[in-house]
C-alpha cells in the first residue's frame, strides 16, 4: 500500500485550486473574508496583552508567548480545516438533504472527496494569521517551524474528524447539526485558552469528547519541552480520533437514505 | 455469457418513516412515542436491461423510480435481493462501478455553480483518473458533439437551463461510461431544447453504444427515444414491454373525433361517448368488444358525418390508466368493461430483458 495516494493528493490540489477560483469570482467578498478574519483574530492579541499586563507572572504556568503559540497553532489548524475540508462544517445538512449522492457516484473515497469539495474561504485568513503570529511571537529555528506546521496539520485533521463524528450522528438521529456545531465551537473555544486553567470534569472532557488536549495543550507542552513519550501519546490519540471519524461515518453511511432535494454545487 | 448491462433479482428496499398527526398535541405524542411505519419503496423488483438498450423507466411520483436508480448505482443498500451491474455488485464494488457508469440528475448538478463548465470537466477528469492528454481529447470530442464551445468559459450560474443540461450530460460522459442514468433530463426545458437533448441522447446510444436508463415524466421523451418501457408503481414493475406495444395495443382502444351537421345519438355496444356537443363528439371504441371497421360503419349508418378522425389513445393517457389501474388493484391493460386483458398483451418483447408480459398490478403500499 502506498503511504501517500498520489491520485488523492492530486485531487486535493485540484479541489484547492477550484475552490480558490470559485471564491475569487467575487473579489471583494474574498478579500473581506480573508483579511477580515485576520483583523478579527488580531483583536484577541490585544486582549491577551491587556490580561498579561494586569496579571503578575504566568497564568496556570502559561506565559504570554505560550498563549500566543496556542493561538497561532489553533488559527493555523482551524484555518486549514476550514480552507481544505470545509464541507465538514456542512456535513449534517449534506446528509439530511440527500446530497451525498454525488460523492457516492464518484470513484473516490467518499469522506475525503466530500470534505475537500468545499472550502470556507475565511479559513485562509486564519492560516495567514496563524503563520504571521507564530513568526512574530516564537523563536524561528527550522525544527520548531516544521513542528509547528506538522502540529497545525494534525490539529486540522483531528478537528475535522471530531466534527465528522458529531455530524455523522445525523445518520442515526435524523439531524444532529446543532449539536455538532456546538461541539465544534466548544472545541475551538477551549483550544484558545491555556490548558492549565481547566480542572476536574472539564479536564476530562478535553481529553475525551472534545479532545482539544491532544491537538493544542499537549503539542504546546511538547513545544516547551520535548518528551518522546508525550509525542507518542499525542500521535496515538490523534490517529485513534481520525480512525474513529472514518468508522462512525462509514457505519452511518449504511443508513443513508438519500433524498430528492433540488440543488447545485456551490 | 449473457449480455446484460444490469439485472435486479427480487430486490427489496424498505424505508422507515415517522408518521405524525395534525397539531401540537400530535407532535408531543410523537415526541414521546413516535409512530414509525415502514414504507416498501421497492418490492420484489425483477428487471434486466441489455447492453446498448435505451430504456424508459417510468412511474408516478413516489413509485420507486429514484430509489431503484439509487440501488442500481450503489447509493442505497438493498434490504434483500441481488443487483448485478456490468457484472459488479454496486455495493461491494461501488468505486469500481463508478468508473463505468454516469448519471445526470435533472434536479442535481455536478457542475460548480460559480465556475465555467471547463473547470468542472477538469475536476471530473481528476475524479475519474482520466490522464491529461486523453482528457483533453475527450473534452474536445464532447464539446463538438454537444456544441458547447461558446459555453465553456462562462460561469454555470449564467447558463440557461438547456445549456446547463447539455454541459451536465457532457460532464457525465467524461469517463466514457458504459451505462448512463438520466433522471428527468428534460425537466423544465422548452420544446426546442427538449428535442435537442433527445437527439443527443439518441446519438450517445447509437453512435457511442452507451446503454441509457431514462426516467422521465415527459411522454415525448419515452415515445421519441425509447424502444422499451418499464412502468413501476408502488415499488413493483407493473408493465414491461415495447413502447410501440404500450402505445398501440395495451388498452386496445381507439379515439374517434366526429363532426356532423346534426345531433349525434349513438347507442353502439363498445363505443363510449367521452365528450359531446350538438354537432361533435369524442368517442372511445373498445376493440375487445367491437371491431373498428364495424364501429365506423355503424357510426356512418347512424349519423350524417361531416368529418372524422381516428386516433390511438394518447400514450400519456395509457400511462395514466396503468397507474390508476395498479393503484385500484386492477390488472393494467384491462378495462372496466372487459374482464380479460388484451390479447395483444402476450406479444413478446423484441429487446433483451425480462420479457414483455405485463404484470398484474395490486395495491402494494405497506
Amino acid at each position: 500500500m502506498k503511504l501517500v495516494d498520489t491520485d488523492l493528493a492530486k485531487l486535493l490540489a485540484q479541489y484547492v485550486k477550484l475552490n480558490l477560483q470559485a471564491a475569487m469570482e467575487y473579489r471583494t467578498a474574498f478579500l473581506t473574508q480573508v483579511f477580515g478574519m485576520m483583523l478579527n483574530n488580531g483583536v484577541f492579541v490585544v486582549f491577551w496583552l491587556i490580561v498579561y499586563q494586569h496579571t503578575p507572572g504566568d497564568i496556570a504556568g502559561w506565559a504570554f508567548a505560550d498563549v500566543m503559540f496556542l493561538w497561532s497553532l489553533a488559527a493555523l489548524g482551524f484555518g486549514l480545516a476550514h480552507a481544505l475540508m470545509g464541507n465538514a462544517f456542512y456535513l449534517s445538512r449534506t446528509i439530511y438533504n440527500g446530497e451525498l449522492d454525488v460523492f457516492l457516484l464518484q470513484p473516490k473515497p467518499v469522506l475525503p472527496n466530500l470534505l475537500w469539495s468545499r472550502s470556507i474561504i475565511s479559513g485562509w485568513g486564519d492560516v495567514l494569521y496563524g503563520i504571521l503570529l507564530f513568526a512574530l511571537t516564537q523563536p524561528l529555528d527550522p525544527l520548531r517551524v516544521v513542528a509547528f506546521l506538522a502540529f497545525g496539520g494534525a490539529f486540522a485533521v483531528v478537528f475535522t474528524a471530531v466534527r465528522v463524528i458529531f455530524h455523522s450522528l445525523t445518520f442515526f438521529f435524523g439531524n444532529a447539526e446543532d449539536f455538532a456545531q456546538t461541539a465544534g465551537e466548544l472545541a475551538l473555544t477551549f483550544s484558545l485558552y491555556p490548558g492549565g486553567v481547566f480542572e476536574g470534569a472539564t479536564r476530562w472532557l478535553l481529553h475525551s469528547l472534545i479532545p482539544v488536549a491532544f491537538v493544542a495543550y499537549l503539542p504546546a507542552r511538547l513545544f516547551r519541552a520535548f518528551d518522546p513519550g508525550l509525542l507518542a501519546i499525542v500521535l496515538v490519540a490523534d490517529i485513534a480520533i481520525v480512525v474513529l471519524g472514518f468508522a462512525v461515518f462509514a457505519r452511518g453511511l449504511r443508513r443513508y437514505e438519500s433524498g430528492n432535494r433540488i440543488g447545485t454545487r456551490l | 455469457m449473457e449480455d446484460y448491462a444490469l439485472r435486479l433479482d427480487q430486490v427489496n428496499k424498505v424505508f422507515l418513516s415517522k408518521v405524525k398527526g395534525k397539531g401540537l398535541r400530535a407532535s408531543l405524542r410523537s415526541l414521546a412515542r413516535p409512530d414509525i411505519r415502514s414504507v416498501h419503496a421497492v418490492r420484489n423488483l425483477d428487471l434486466a436491461v441489455g447492453r446498448g438498450e435505451l430504456l424508459a423507466f417510468i412511474g408516478p411520483n413516489g413509485a420507486g423510480k429514484s430509489t431503484t436508480i439509487k440501488l442500481i448505482t450503489g447509493i442505497l443498500f438493498p434490504d434483500s435481493g441481488k443487483i448485478d451491474v456490468l457484472g459488479l455488485d454496486p455495493h461491494r464494488k461501488r468505486r469500481e462501478l463508478a468508473f463505468r457508469i454516469g448519471t445526470v440528475f435533472g434536479q442535481k448538478s455536478q457542475l460548480w455553480f460559480h465556475l465555467p463548465p471547463l473547470d468542472s470537466f477538469h475536476l471530473l477528469g481528476r475524479v475519474y483518473d482520466v490522464p491529461g492528454r486523453t482528457l483533453k481529447e475527450r473534452i474536445d470530442e464532447l464539446v463538438h458533439v454537444f456544441e458547447i464551445e461558446p459555453l465553456l468559459h462562462q460561469p454555470v450560474r449564467k447558463l440557461s437551463l438547456g445549456e446547463r443540461i447539455r454541459c451536465e450530460m457532457a460532464a457525465s460522459l467524461i469517463h466514457r461510461p458504459e451505462i448512463l442514468f438520466l433522471d428527468e433530463p428534460t425537466i423544465g426545458l422548452d420544446v426546442v431544447v427538449r428535442q435537442r437533448i433527445r437527439d443527443l441522447i439518441r446519438t450517445m446510444n447509437r453512435e457511442q453504444g452507451v446503454t441509457i436508463f431514462l426516467t422521465s415524466h415527459d411522454v415525448g421523451d419515452i415515445e421519441k427515444l425509447c424502444r422499451r418501457a418499464v412502468v413501476i408503481n408502488g415499488g413493483e414493475v407493473v408493465w414491461d414491454g415495447t413502447v410501440k406495444h404500450l402505445k398501440y395495443s395495451l388498452l386496445n382502444r381507439r379515439i374517434i373525433d366526429l363532426k356532423s351537421d346534426g345531433p349525434i345519438p349513438l347507442d353502439i355496444p363498445g363505443v363510449r361517448t367521452i365528450k359531446a356537443t350538438d354537432y361533435s363528439a369524442k368517442l372511445e371504441v373498445d376493440l375487445d368488444t367491437i371491431r373498428l371497421e364495424e364501429a365506423v360503419q355503424r357510426i356512418f349508418a347512424s349519423v350524417s358525418v361531416q368529418d372524422i378522425n381516428i386516433a390511438n389513445v394518447p400514450t400519456e393517457e395509457i400511462i395514466t390508466r396503468i397507474y390508476q389501474d395498479t393503484e385500484a388493484g386492477a390488472t393494467p391493460g384491462t378495462s372496466s368493461s372487459s374482464s380479460s386483458s388484451s390479447s395483444s398483451n402476450s406479444n413478446s418483447n423484441s429487446n433483451s430483458g425480462s420479457g414483455a408480459e405485463p404484470k398484474g398490478g395490486r395495491p402494494c403500499r405497506a
